[in-house]
C-alpha cells in the first residue's frame, strides 16, 4: 500500500471512531457499526493495495483496532482500562498475525509492537485523562501507524 | 429433563464408541482425509470443541473482569461447558497423531533420549496452552463453587479472571496459528487470530444459550451478544471473499443468516426458536470448520467412521454435562441455589440487586457517582492480590527463554523469539495460578480444606507429576530393542503387497505420506524429519535391518514389535522399495529435462 493510501487509512479510522459509543447508543447499533466498519475497510483494502501483498490480510483489522484505540478517547467511564484493552488488540493483531507471516518469510514489525507494548504499559500509569493527553495519545496512534 | 438429554445423549455416544476404537485402531486411514492439507475429521472436531471451550472463561471470566453482571447459574453453567468441552477437545489431536504413543513429543521439556519437543511447531504451543487453560478454568469453577461457602476466596476470582481473560484468546490464537502458519494457500490469513477468535466467541454463546435453553430460562443480554457476533463474523467471511474469492456458503447461511430471524419477535420469544438460533449457529460454524481443514472437499468422502467421531463428541458431552449436572443436583448441598435448578430467575433478581446496592450505595459506589471519578493507577484489589504471583510467573517465563536458547540440542535449529513467544503466556499463567494458589492457602486464615478436597489435591499433584515423568520418559523404542534385537528375526514370507499397502497408508504414511515422499507438511511442522526412503539407501540398509528398524524401532521412529508381525513388517520393506522405485522412475524423466535445458 503506498504510503498516501496508508496515511488515508488512518484517517478514515479516526473518521469511523466518532460513531462509536455515544452516548445512551445500544449495542446493536455499536455492534452494527463495527461489523459495517470493518466491511468498509476491507474494501478500502482490496481498492487501496495489491490485495496480493500479504501484509493486508490483516490490514482492515489493524484499522479496527486503531478505530478501537481512537475511539476510546470519547468514552465517560473506565476510560484507562478500555484505553489498554484497545492498545493489547491493536498489538495482539500485530504480534499474531506478524507471526504468521513469519512463517512465510516476512519479517515481523518489532517497532511498531514495541512503541505499542510500551504504550500500553504506559497508558496504565495514567490517571485523570485531560484533553491534551487525549490529543497526545490520538498523535501517538497516528504516528506509529504513518511512521511504524 | 436431564434423565431424557442423557439417554439421547447415549444413543449417540454408543456408536460413536465404535468409532473411536475402530479410528485409534486404524490410524489416520479411518477418518476422511483431504489430500492437499492431510488433515481430517479430528482436526475439525478438534478447532469446534475448543472453540465451544471458549465460552465459560468468556461469560464468566471477563464479564467478571469487565464488571459485567452475569448471574451465578449462568456463569457455572457455562464454566462446566468448558471443562466437559476440554474433555473432548482433547481427544482428537491425539487421534490425529495417528501414532498416539509420539505424544510425549509435544511436551516442550527435553526426554530422556535427549530430544526436545519442536518448538517451532504449533501443536507443541497448542498442547501447552491447552493443558494450561484446562487447568485454571479447573481452577476457576473450584474457586466460583467454594466461594458461596468460603467468602473470603471471592476476592481471588477476579484477580483470576484476569488471568484468563488474555489465557482464552491466546489459546484460540494459537490454535489458529496451526493453520496460518502452513504453507496451504487456502489458509494464507494473517487476519486467522481474529477470525478465529470471533468465531470462538460465537460458537461459545450459541452453546450457552442453547443450555441455558435446556434449564429452563434465557438470558437475554447473551441473546444479543449472538445476534451482533453474527454481524461481526459476517464481516470476516466477507473479507475472506474479497481476499481469496471463495468462501463457505453453508456456514454463512446457517451461522449468518438463519440467526437474523431473530429479528422477528414471534420466533425470538418462543422456546424453540431460540433453540433454532443456537442450533443453526453451532452447524454453520462446524460446516465452516470442516471447510477449513479440507477445503478441497472432493477429494474426501465423509464416512460413517467420521458421523461417528461426530457423534461420539456430542453425545460424549451431553452425556457428561447433564450426567454431571445431575449429580450436583442430588448430591451438592443447596444446588438450588448454585444453578437454579427449575427457574432461578429470582436469584438473579436478588443477585442483580445486591450488585446494584454494592455499586451505588458501597463506598465505591458514592465515588462512582462523583463528577470525574477515577481509580488511582495500580490501585486496584485485584491488582495487589495479583502482582507477586505475576512478577513470579514472569520470572519463570524469562528462565524458560533463557534454558530454551541455552540447550545445546537448538544448535542445528533455525529459533528466532517469534518461535518462543507463543510458549511464554501459558507459562506466566500456570505459574502465577500456582503462586496464588499457595498465597491463598497460607494467608487466608479462614480457609479450610476438607479431608476429601486434600486428598483430591494431592491426587491431583501426582497426576500432573505422573504425566511430566511419563513425558520424559518417551517413548518405548528403547525397552523393545533390547528385547528384541537379540532374537533373530527369520522372516522369508511377507505379507501381499496389497495388505502391506494397507497397513502403510494407517501406520506410516502419517509421516512417511502414502507416496513415501513424506508427508512433508506434518514432518517439517510437528516432527524429527525421517530419513529418506530412496532406492539407494533402502539397498545400502538390507532388508533385515529395516525390518528391525520397523520392529523395535530407532531413534524417534516407533517401535511396532506389539502392532505389526515380522511378516508384516517384511511386506512394508518390499512395499517401501516399490514406492522408491516408482519415486526414482519419476525423478528420472524430471532430471533428463532439466539436463536438456
Amino acid at each position: 500500500m503506498t504510503p498516501l493510501a496508508n496515511s488515508l487509512s488512518c484517517l478514515i479510522a479516526l473518521g469511523c471512531a466518532s460513531f462509536l459509543w455515544r452516548k445512551g447508543s445500544s449495542p446493536y447499533r455499536n455492534g452494527a457499526f463495527l461489523a459495517g466498519f470493518l466491511v468498509l475497510f476491507g474494501v478500502f483494502c482490496y481498492f487501496g493495495g495489491d490485495i496480493n501483498d500479504p501484509t493486508l490480510e490483516h490490514y482492515p483489522f489493524r484499522m479496527l483496532a486503531l478505530c478501537l484505540c481512537l475511539s476510546t478517547t470519547s468514552l465517560p467511564l473506565y476510560r484507562r482500562r478500555y484505553l489498554v484493552l484497545a492498545q493489547s488488540l491493536w498489538c495482539w493483531i500485530e504480534l499474531f498475525g506478524g507471526i504468521a507471516l513469519y512463517y512465510r518469510g516476512i519479517d515481523i514489525a518489532w517497532t511498531r509492537i514495541a512503541a505499542l507494548l510500551c504504550m500500553t504499559l504506559c497508558s496504565t500509569f495514567l490517571s485523570k485523562i485531560s484533553k491534551e493527553m487525549e490529543f497526545c495519545l490520538m498523535v501517538f496512534w497516528l504516528a506509529v501507524w504513518v511512521f511504524f | 429433563m436431564f434423565r431424557y438429554l442423557m439417554i439421547l445423549g447415549l444413543t449417540l455416544f454408543l456408536p460413536g464408541l465404535y468409532a473411536l476404537g475402530y479410528s485409534v485402531y486404524q490410524g489416520p486411514s479411518a477418518w476422511m482425509v483431504d489430500s492437499q492439507t492431510f488433515w481430517g475429521t479430528p482436526i475439525s472436531l478438534f478447532v469446534f470443541w475448543i472453540g465451544l471451550a471458549h465460552a465459560g472463561t468468556l461469560l464468566s471470566a471477563i464479564f467478571l473482569a469487565l464488571d459485567i453482571k452475569l448471574d451465578r447459574r449462568t456463569a457455572l453453567i457455562a464454566e462446566l461447558s468448558t471443562l466437559v468441552s476440554l474433555v473432548f477437545a482433547g481427544i482428537f489431536p491425539l487421534m490425529h497423531l495417528g501414532v498416539i504413543d509420539n505424544f510425549y513429543m509435544v511436551a516442550p521439556f527435553l526426554d530422556a533420549r535427549g530430544n526436545f519437543a519442536n518448538v517451532r511447531s504449533p501443536l507443541v504451543w497448542d498442547f501447552c496452552c491447552i493443558a494450561v487453560y484446562a487447568l485454571l478454568s479447573l481452577l476457576f469453577f473450584g474457586v466460583h463453587l467454594k466461594s458461596r461457602e468460603i467468602p473470603a476466596l471471592d476476592k481471588y476470582r477476579k484477580p483470576l479472571a484476569w488471568l484468563l481473560f488474555p489465557l482464552v484468546l491466546w489459546v484460540h490464537t494459537i490454535v489458529s496459528l496451526d493453520f496460518a502458519a502452513t504453507f496451504v494457500p487456502q489458509w494464507r490469513g494473517a487476519f486467522f487470530p481474529v477470525y478465529f477468535i470471533a468465531g470462538a466467541i460465537l460458537s461459545g454463546l450459541a452453546l450457552v444459550n442453547l443450555l441455558i435453553c435446556a434449564e429452563g430460562y434465557r438470558v437475554r443480554l447473551l441473546e444479543r451478544l449472538q445476534l451482533i457476533c453474527t454481524w461481526i463474523l459476517c464481516a470476516i467471511w466477507i473479507w475472506d471473499l474479497i481476499l481469496k474469492g471463495y468462501f463457505c456458503t453453508s456456514a454463512f447461511i446457517f451461522a449468518g443468516v438463519l440467526p437474523q430471524l431473530r429479528m422477528v419477535s414471534v420466533i425470538r420469544e418462543h422456546r424453540l426458536g431460540r433453540i433454532f438460533f443456537s442450533v443453526s449457529i453451532l452447524v454453520g460454524l462446524f460446516l465452516e470448520r470442516y471447510y477449513l481443514v479440507s477445503p478441497t472437499a472432493a477429494s474426501a468422502t465423509f464416512g460413517r467412521i467420521d458421523l461417528g467421531l461426530v457423534a461420539f463428541s456430542v453425545g460424549g458431552f451431553m452425556l457428561l454435562f447433564f450426567g454431571i449436572r445431575r449429580y450436583l443436583n442430588r448430591n451438592m448441598e443447596g444446588a438450588g441455589s448454585y444453578f437454579g435448578e427449575v427457574d432461578g430467575t429470582d436469584l438473579a433478581e436478588a443477585e442483580q440487586e445486591e450488585f446494584e446496592k454494592e455499586n451505588f450505595t458501597g463506598v465505591r459506589g458514592i465515588q462512582k457517582l462523583r463528577k470525574g471519578f477515577y481509580m488511582q493507577p495500580w490501585s486496584s484489589e485485584e491488582y495487589r492480590i495479583l502482582r507477586f504471583p505475576l512478577l513470579v510467573g514472569f520470572a519463570a517465563a524469562v528462565l524458560f527463554s533463557v534454558w530454551v536458547w541455552s540447550q545445546s540440542v537448538f544448535a542445528n535449529v533455525d529459533l528466532s523469539i517469534a518461535n518462543v513467544i507463543p510458549l511464554l503466556y501459558p507459562i506466566v499463567a500456570v505459574v502465577t495460578a500456582f503462586t496464588l494458589c499457595v498465597r491463598a492457602y497460607f494467608v487466608e486464615k479462614s480457609f479450610d480444606m476438607t479431608r476429601r478436597e486434600k486428598t483430591l489435591c494431592v491426587v491431583l499433584l501426582v497426576l500432573a507429576a505422573a504425566c511430566l515423568g511419563t513425558f520424559f520418559a518417551g517413548g518405548s523404542s528403547e525397552k523393545s530393542a533390547k528385547v528384541l534385537d537379540s532374537q533373530p528375526i527369520g522372516v522369508d514370507t511377507p505379507v501381499s503387497q496389497n495388505h502391506a499397502r494397507l497397513v502403510w497408508n494407517a501406520r506410516c504414511a502419517t509421516c512417511h505420506g502414502t507416496d513415501g515422499r513424506f508427508n512433508e507438511k506434518f514432518v517439517r511442522e510437528f516432527y524429527p524429519v525421517p530419513q529418506k526412503l530412496d532406492l539407494q539407501r533402502l539397498d545400502s540398509l538390507g532388508a533385515d535391518s529395516l525390518v528391525k528398524v520397523i520392529l523395535n524401532g530407532r531413534n524417534n521412529m516407533n517401535a511396532y514389535a506389539g502392532r505389526l508381525t515380522p511378516e508384516e513388517a517384511l511386506g512394508l520393506v518390499n512395499y517401501m522399495r516399490t514406492l522408491a522405485e516408482m519415486l526414482s522412475e519419476n525423478a528420472a524423466p524430471e532430471s533428463v529435462k532439466e539436463g536438456e535445458k
